[in-house]
């Protein structure tokens, strides 16, 4: 126990005392996409869009420093194999070899891009919808070549705060300022100067006038009379970018994991315990990733489709914490490592669209129903799919330990319980829904897709446990119905979005229609699969002990 | 024979069979949006009683199930073996969901919805439904006022005749058209189509899904004036030049418009705001400066999203807006609903008998455990 407080208290130092780093290039500010964040992520969000990747291993370059040697070296840096394009058809429609890395320089490109100007001149006038994958992708390349030659010289850099008198909270890149000769004021000036004077000795390789530049940069940013940014929250977010909690957590999740299955092979009982241990280590990491992404944009957990899957992985999570702690038979763990780990790699194909923490259209700007509303109905989710889990091990134990009656009484009852929680919550998060809606549309109801989605997991639950209720289902068939819920919940969290219909259509993607059908497909094998399985091993089993 | 019947509609298959069955309608319902759109679904699947599946076999549609839904918890609260103390929780909990399925109905039968769409500096005092749509007669020969004649919806029925004696109008409706495209005539046509069917046709073309989209027109035949004014005319919403005739010596304009419920009080647009996040096209906020006259006297109010304005029994939104060469319009969703405080109250009654059912079993419980 000694042991387990003292590790405790130094991650936790080490997770809090973040904020007494130094200030560094990547944590400059600078404002795009709607909002102020640190050179590191505006670094980090280009380079994935260009390179598919975060950072350059092949030269062994982080995203901020690529972006500093482009600004200095224009020449060199447009020579770098940066834009990976994937699309044999694209490279070939700008004139080049299709080869197995597929990469290609800003030099490259550009010459072949000239020479389609027609082409893309016809794309772009067409609605998005009814451009081809071909053209997408085209026209998503053209624009990224030439993101990439205003980041060069500058002018998409936004890095300089406007003066307080200034109508429109934009900022403004150094470019603009040479262009088109606008004085700068005080605070702007030194800002300016402390910048040339760290580029000037970044391209000299001077560490130590680098370090008193940065210092002179802070200095400068404090000087703003205005709280236009938080500097702390700057450097959180460059912090939480390097670390990349959520990636700790799931190292923790599948090391714990795996420990579980040495313990269920070994006889030594601490493995569980261990295993325990560090599921709880990955879960502190994961909370602490929420909550910092909540500090830095100042608003509720869940405000987006990325949010939403860290946070019902994180309710999920929480209940099977709690169900190991009072099971103790490591069926908790097992089914958060498992969910945790899933919900993580589905979360890391959202976070690979770009900037995870972007603003909001006008009808979701309301911290109050984002947090009432949203948690309500995520929190919803991630029960459900804990009673959805839990029905599936049910099924699975059925057939294993079909004669071990009070066993299996126990795991409904945990399954009873946890559907009655998620019932709760989705019950009143629909209706929470409702009254958003009669606030700011003035209906309560307007069967929209996603209000329906989240109607279909009340309705199939009220079901499932009236059914229960009323004797007309067994528990084998409740937990069948429990296992099937997890479909419906898939359907309301990502099916909606793919009919791009109604007041809710935000957030649609490809590729997930793909994996929705996959996951539907195998849900259905595995449930039914398993309850016609322990069906006819009780039959089996009544026959032997009669 | 009729605890038997009560046996029945109680019986808690009703709920699964009937919570089954809207599963399938809220389904099939949302699919169905892709193709047809957000409100003929919702006409077809929920807000009916029945609908027809491949247009010959009868399904019961969203309020039957709903209905039924509504009688059998209605009646299953009624059972002997419910009324007991420890189930004082659930009867609450069951008697808020009701009260919720009570409310739909009140919403779904007595609710009245609109728009009002406002120019920057005007003032407006109608609503304009959604999807009825009014054909209106216009006397502009009276002294010192206009004279309002207005057909609606229920009399615009294609192949309808409509006599109005005070003027000794007489309207045959040739057609409705959904969705309008203008084309203009080649060839000269027939003195029987006057003004602006002399040189332009009215041709129907494919629906868009929502129907608020959807430009609508009429063809009617004139008769009765005693001189050339008899004869064909077509009108489309949003119409701007309108042919004056005249009738028995009076001047006249025809409209075809939206169906407009007048308020008793009127809406001044003030100023329209629209704010971005810097830098992007995402909007951020959206919000109209208006002032709300009554009895002459104004009053100003922002409206804003999450932020609407309540006076009298209407609710207004800010749903939309028009930016035009000309200049902003804003466009406010207008609400009549007498349900809206159902969800309110029964949610919190819910919430008091989960909590009521929670304390009373708890003890048992952690007994249980012990």
């Amino acid at each position: 126990m000694k042991y387990l407080i003292k590790i405790t208290t130094i991650i936790i130092f080490t997770f809090f005392t973040h904020n007494l780093f130094a200030f560094t290039v990547g944590d400059i500010p600078i404002q795009d996409e709607g909002r102020i964040k640190p050179l590191d992520t505006y670094a980090r969000n280009h380079l994935l869009a260009f390179h598919g990747k975060r950072s350059i291993a092949e030269l062994d370059l982080s995203a901020t420093d690529w972006l500093l040697n482009l600004v200095l070296n224009p020449a060199d840096g447009k020579n770098i194999k940066i834009f990976n394009i994937r699309s044999p058809e694209v490279v070939s429609s700008i004139f080049l070899d299709w080869d197995l890395k597929h990469k290609y320089s800003f030099n490259e490109i550009l010459p072949g891009l000239r020479n389609q100007t027609p082409l893309l001149k016809m794309i772009d006038e067409k609605p998005a919808n009814e451009r081809s994958t071909f053209e997408k992708q085209l026209l998503e390349l053209s624009s990224n070549v030439m993101r990439f030659e205003e980041i060069s010289y500058l002018k998409s850099l936004k890095l300089i705060p406007p003066s307080i008198d200034s109508p429109n909270e934009e900022w403004i890149s150094p470019f603009e300022f040479i262009l088109e000769g606008v004085e700068p004021n005080d605070y702007q000036g030194k800002i300016l100067n402390a910048l040339q004077q760290y580029l000037a000795s970044r391209m000299e390789k001077d560490n130590i006038v680098m370090e008193s530049s940065l210092s002179n940069y802070e200095v400068a940013l404090k000087s703003i009379p205005s709280s236009l940014f938080n500097i702390d929250n700057l450097k959180r977010e460059r912090w939480l970018n390097q670390v990349n909690l959520f990636y700790i957590s799931l190292a923790f999740y599948i090391l714990s994991f795996i420990i579980l299955g040495i313990s269920w092979m070994s006889k030594f009982t601490y493995t569980r315990l261990i295993s325990f241990l560090i599921l709880l280590f990955g879960f502190l990491a994961h909370t602490y990733g929420i909550i910092l992404r909540m500090i830095i944009m100042n608003r509720p957990p869940v405000s987006t489709l990325y949010e939403s899957v860290l946070f019902v992985s994180f309710i999920v999570l929480l209940f099977s914490i709690i169900l190991e702690f009072f099971r103790k038979d490591g069926l908790g763990i097992f089914v958060g490592t498992v969910a945790g780990a899933i919900f993580h790699f589905v979360g890391f194909g959202y976070a690979n669209d770009g900037d995870t923490l972007n603003m909001l259209v006008a009808v979701l700007n309301s911290n109050f129903w984002l947090a009432t509303h949203v948690t309500t109905i995520t929190m919803g989710y991630g029960a459900s799919l804990v009673a959805g889990f839990i029905g599936h091990l049910f099924l699975v134990e059925s057939v294993r330990e079909s004669t071990n009656k009070k066993y299996l009484k126990s795991i409904f009852n945990n399954m009873f319980g946890v559907t009655l929680v998620a019932l709760f919550f989705t019950l009143f998060g629909t209706i929470l829904g409702g009254i958003w809606a009669d606030q700011s549309w003035g209906r309560f109801w307007g069967w929209d897709p996603k209000e329906n989605g989240a109607l279909l997991i009340v309705l199939w639950q009220l079901m499932i446990i009236h059914m229960r209720l009323s004797g007309l289902a067994k528990p084998i068939d409740f937990a069948l119905g429990m296992a099937l819920n997890n479909i419906i919940v898939a359907i309301a969290w990502f099916g909606v979005n793919l009919l791009q219909v109604g007041l809710h259509s935000y957030g649609f993607d490809d590729g997930v229609a793909k994996n929705l059908f996959i996951f539907i497909g195998l849900e259905l094998l595995f449930s039914f699969g398993m309850y016609f399985w322990s069906k006819t091993s009780m039959k089996n089993n009544y026959s032997i002990n009669r | 024979m009729i605890r038997n019947i009560y046996k029945i509609i109680s019986s808690p298959k009703i709920f699964v069979y009937t919570v089954l069955w809207l599963m399938v309608l809220v389904f099939f319902g949302t699919l169905a949006q892709k193709d047809i759109g957000l409100y003929a679904s919702q006409m077809k699947y929920f807000s009916s009683f029945y609908f027809l599946f491949y247009d010959f076999i009868p399904l019961p549609g969203g309020r039957l199930t709903l209905t039924l839904m509504t009688i059998n918890l209605g009646t299953s609260l009624f059972k002997k073996n419910l009324w007991k103390f420890k189930k004082i929780g659930i009867i609450i909990l069951h008697l808020g969901g009701l009260l919720l399925l009570l409310g739909g109905g009140v919403t779904a039968s007595f609710s009245s919805e609109g728009n009002m769409v406002i120019d920057e500096g005007s003032t407006i005092d109608f609503i304009d439904d959604y999807h009825r749509m009014e054909l209106c007669f216009v006397n502009l020969s009276l002294a010192d006022s206009l004279e309002y004649t207005v057909f609606d919806e229920e009399l615009l029925n294609e192949g309808n005749n409509i006599k109005y004696d005070k003027i000794g109008f007489e309207i045959d409706i040739i057609s409705r058209i959904k969705n309008t495209r203008i084309q203009r005539r080649i060839t000269q046509v027939d003195s029987l189509y006057k003004g602006f069917l002399k040189e332009f046709v009215l041709l129907p073309k494919e629906p868009e899904k929502e129907n608020t989209q959807n430009r609508p027109s009429i063809i009617f035949r004139l008769k009765g004036s005693q001189n050339n004014a008899d004869g064909i005319y077509g009108l489309f919403l949003g119409q701007k030049d309108l042919d004056i005739y005249e009738f028995k010596n009076q001047q006249f304009f025809t409209e075809f418009r939206k169906e407009r419920t007048y308020l008793p009080f009127s809406v001044e647009l003030i100023d329209f705001k629209k704010v971005m996040h810097p830098g992007t096209n995402v909007a951020k906020s959206f919000s109209s400066e208006v002032n709300l006259i009554e009895s002459n006297i104004p009053r100003r109010v922002m409206i804003q999203m999450n932020e609407p304005l309540r006076h009298q029994d209407y609710t207004f939104f800010q749903a939309s807006f028009i930016e035009e060469l000309s200049g902003e319009s804003t466009v406010l969703a207008v609400v009549k609903n007498y349900g809206r405080l159902f969800p309110y109250i029964s949610s919190i009654i819910m919430s008091v008998g989960l909590l009521v059912h929670l304390l009373f079993n708890l003890p048992r419980t952690i007994k249980k455990k012990k």
